[in-house]
């Protein structure tokens, strides 16, 4: 496996020395993000988010299981993380770094645990059936904050998704294909986005969103905050690096929350978009018999 | 998760008796294990874990450790190989929860704490005056009743200490948690410290490990929904709950470094002659 | 001089009024030398093996495929930025390009070195250097003084200053002779007229060193952001492909920003 190039000294320094004169590389604040895209899928479910150089891609699909047994009434709901040698050579096919595990943890402690999607609600028939929802997260491409784009493309690819309607009559269940039923969106209580804070300095003075990979490559530290824009936090994890002031933290989850807020924003309006986009000419089109020549 | 009086009474006291601002008892002990270079033992009310400590040692065969499966968790080993490497890994016994449950080695809870113990140390250990080498650091969990995390780190900083590898200071953890449920933003929710099982079930809560004496926050990690305004109280009074885990800590490396004087095991250094000696 | 430069693929057939000759009856014949992208199929073919502008120059004799490859294949006489990964007894490993086998650089091979006075360098050091030996089954080689003259010549260790990574294809045309011509890269002239201080070193692994020169009052704060507009408009002169009048704008828009 070859080993994933570190930067020089020149480097390593001269990010340092420019952020301590607030200058980025990219010339950005520092508490700006790169610009964020998001294009859905021509089917129901697929999200590719592009963050500057980094790109995610996010699947969500759903099939008819068992429940496990200890949940008889909730739904299977899993998030898989996918980190290939396609992002960076570095990476390998099953066997996952420690970056991947931390992304994986994170995604679920987030979208998961948070109660984001009501597994309830997937159930059908209790303890003997009931959907099962994925979402298969793919890193095409690495430029650092990788956390954050993932965490945005799976919960957009859940918001955009649609599983087949189904239907219980007297103890028997159909699910109906797309061309009987319309399929229906699945059954979400809150949105929960990812901020990562990244600190510099000898003492983790210097706070930074959105950083590049170079740039992470030099923090000394990083804090990811999950909230929704309810102002409730799903999830904090600063896990270990430089020790930073308990203040600064605090300020920087308002500063997160603000965020988090636009991010929701942004979701709400392309979901619109797009939806727009697929309901061309409205009912009446649905309706009409014409065929298309 | 609607709180019922079980967790949290009006007589202010919670199920095991405690006030709000009350930590368990704490009792740790190091030098357990003659074999290694630094143990510990910790017990956070029910939670007890075991500390093994080896190195600063040669690194191993499993060069360039970075990859976390294996156990390891490689911690920001910084330029070209230049420091020490933290190597941690954690063993859940079966036996140490009610319910008996197998956690295999790919566990990603554990990687996670793994890493997080290993990175948490890191930044105050002096990894740069041991390059090219790597320190070892074995968690046994043997009893699991909340705060978990915090007492790994707590064990692994005082077998950090035994193994008389320089630190910069304690890393002390403990965890803070809040009565008010997610959804209810209610102002008169009481911040709780130190958090048992059936209260980490039950209740938001985070568990913060600061640097030393000062506020500088170098873990902080908060796995259930709660308001943000509830974050700053919760904050304080982990951090709070933070120093007076380093006062048991250091009280306990102190009443063994006076110990180990009066047996005789160590000489009495003429920098200790200000250390009263009974 | 060629003016046209027709887009060649694989396995095309080189049309042979393409090909040069000596034209020039006086001169001494010289051989033919085909540049990278070319393969000679004996008795007289030359086929293409990558896609890209087929460039010839008649009065040398030669010809080459110009094309924009993702991987850094060291030549000899190339101009490199590598960075030292570690130091051995007698070499240091540098890497010209990640995921690579590093190249060896003698301790010995820089200006005036001796066992005493040769450079420390310690791992992540950058320095400029030029390869003296490629081959496909060996490392490479590179050398950071002139084996001819002792001379350094601008090679040696790089102090501070930052590296920017740009496509191969950029870094050939920064470094061409005429590279405002040829190249139709104007934009470090343009923000040296607008009074920034810099300097640069290009290496042809992809990679251009960027450096403030302190100004007359030794004024440090300068220095990064001047640093960082140099490397923003020749990253965004490489990937949005701009021309000399966009660099233009470019260049004016980065300047008033920075001010």
């Amino acid at each position: 496996m070859p080993r994933e190039a570190e930067p020089s000294l020149n480097e390593r320094e001269f990010v340092l020395k420019a952020l301590q004169e607030n200058t980025r590389l990219d010339g950005r604040e520092l508490d700006q993000y790169r610009p964020l895209e998001l294009t859905f899928g021509d089917q129901y479910g697929v999200a590719d988010v592009t963050l500057g150089k980094t790109r995610v891609l996010a699947k969500a699909s759903a099939e008819v299981t068992v429940p496990y047994t200890d949940r008889p009434l909730d739904g299977i709901f899993n998030i898989a993380t996918e980190l290939s040698p396609m992002t960076s050579p570095a990476f390998e096919v099953n066997r996952p770094t420690e970056t991947e595990v931390l992304i994986s943890r994170l995604l679920e402690k987030t979208v998961r645990r948070s109660g984001a999607l009501d597994t309830e609600s997937l159930c059908l028939v209790a303890g003997q059936k009931c959907w099962s929802i994925r979402v298969d997260v793919h890193v095409l491409s690495h430029d650092g904050n990788l956390i954050d784009a993932a965490c945005f493309a799976v919960v957009a690819a859940l918001r955009h998704f649609r599983k087949p309607d189904t239907s219980m009559e007297g103890g028997v269940l159909t699910v109906y294909t797309p061309a009987e039923r319309e399929p229906v969106p699945l059954s979400w209580l809150h949105s929960p986005f990812c901020i990562t804070w990244s600190f510099f300095g000898e003492e983790g003075e210097i706070a930074l969103l959105d950083a590049t990979w170079l740039e992470e490559q030099v923090r000394v530290g990083s804090c990811t905050i999950s909230l929704n824009k309810h102002g409730e936090i799903c999830q904090i994890a600063k896990l270990g690096g430089t020790p930073v002031e308990a203040v600064a933290l605090l300020q920087c989850t308002n500063v997160a929350l603000s965020r988090a807020k636009d991010f929701s924003a942004f979701l709400d309006r392309k979901l619109a978009e797009d939806a727009k986009r697929r309901d061309k000419g409205g009912l009446l089109a649905e309706l009409s018999a014409e065929n298309d020549r | 998760m609607p709180l019922d009086t079980s967790t949290y009474s009006l007589g202010l006291l919670r199920v095991d008796g405690r006030r709000w601002n009350e930590l368990r008892r704490i009792h740790a002990q190091i030098r357990t294990q003659a074999a290694a270079d630094g143990s510990s033992y910790l017990e956070m009310g029910h939670t007890k874990v075991m500390c093994v400590v080896t190195g600063p040692t040669e690194p191993g065969p499993r060069r360039g450790g970075n990859v976390g499966s294996a156990g390891g968790a490689g911690a920001a080993s910084g330029g070209q190989h230049k420091d020490a490497e933290v190597l941690v890994n954690i063993v859940i016994a079966g036996f140490s929860s009610v319910d008996r449950k197998r956690r295999g080695k790919g566990d990603k809870r554990t990687l996670e704490m793994q890493s997080t113990v290993a990175n948490a140390l890191a930044a105050s250990l002096h990894i740069h005056l041991f390059p090219h080498s790597q320190i070892t650091i074995s968690l046994h969990v043997l009893s699991q009743d909340g705060s978990l995390l915090a007492a790994l780190i707590n064990a692994a900083t005082l077998a950090c200490v035994d193994a008389g590898i320089p630190m910069t200071d304690y890393v002390a953890a403990c965890t803070a948690g809040s009565t008010s449920t997610y959804a209810a933003n209610d102002e008169s929710a009481d911040p709780l410290l130190d958090l048992n099982h059936q209260e980490e079930q039950e209740l938001p809560g985070l568990t913060v490990a600061t640097l030393g004496e000062t506020d500088r926050v170098a873990v902080l990690v908060c796995e259930s929904r709660v308001q943000v305004s509830r974050l700053e109280g919760m904050l304080a009074v982990g951090v709070d709950g933070c120093k007076q885990v380093r006062e048991i800590l250091d009280r306990v490396v102190r009443e063994k470094g006076r110990k180990m004087i009066q047996e005789g095991t160590v000489e009495r250094g003429t920098g200790l002659n200000d250390m009263d000696v009974d | 001089m060629a003016t046209e430069r027709p887009l060649v693929l694989p396995g095309d057939v080189i049309p042979p009024s393409l090909i040069p000759t000596s034209a020039n009856p006086n001169k001494k014949q010289q051989p033919l030398r085909l540049g990278p992208g070319l393969r000679h199929i004996p008795p007289s073919d030359i086929v293409p093996t990558v896609a890209g502008q087929l460039i010839t120059v008649p009065h040398k004799n030669s010809m080459w495929v110009e094309y924009n490859s993702s991987r850094y294949t060291p030549t000899p006489s190339d101009l490199v930025i590598a960075t030292i990964s570690r130091s051995g007894p007698d070499f240091y490993y540098a890497s010209l390009s990640p995921y690579t086998a590093n190249a060896t650089l003698p301790h010995l091979s820089f200006e005036g070195a001796t066992k005493k006075t040769r450079p420390q360098l310690p791992p992540g050091s950058l320095v400029y250097a030029r390869v003296t030996l490629a081959n496909k089954h060996m490392d490479p080689e590179i050398e950071c003084v002139s084996s001819a003259t002792g001379k350094a010549d601008g090679l040696g260790p790089l102090k501070d200053g930052m590296v920017f990574d740009i496509s191969l294809g950029f870094a050939r045309r920064l470094l061409m002779a005429r590279s405002k011509e040829e190249g139709k890269v104007e934009v470090l002239e343009l923000l040296g007229e607008e009074g920034l201080a810099f300097e640069t070193a290009v290496g042809r692994n992809g990679k251009v060193w960027v450096s403030g020169a302190s100004d007359a009052k030794g004024n440090e704060g300068v220095n990064a952001k001047t640093v960082v507009v140099v490397g923003r408009a020749l990253q965004e002169t490489d990937t949005k492909r701009l021309g000399v009048e966009q660099q233009r704008k470019l260049v004016k828009k980065l300047v008033r920003e920075m001010r």
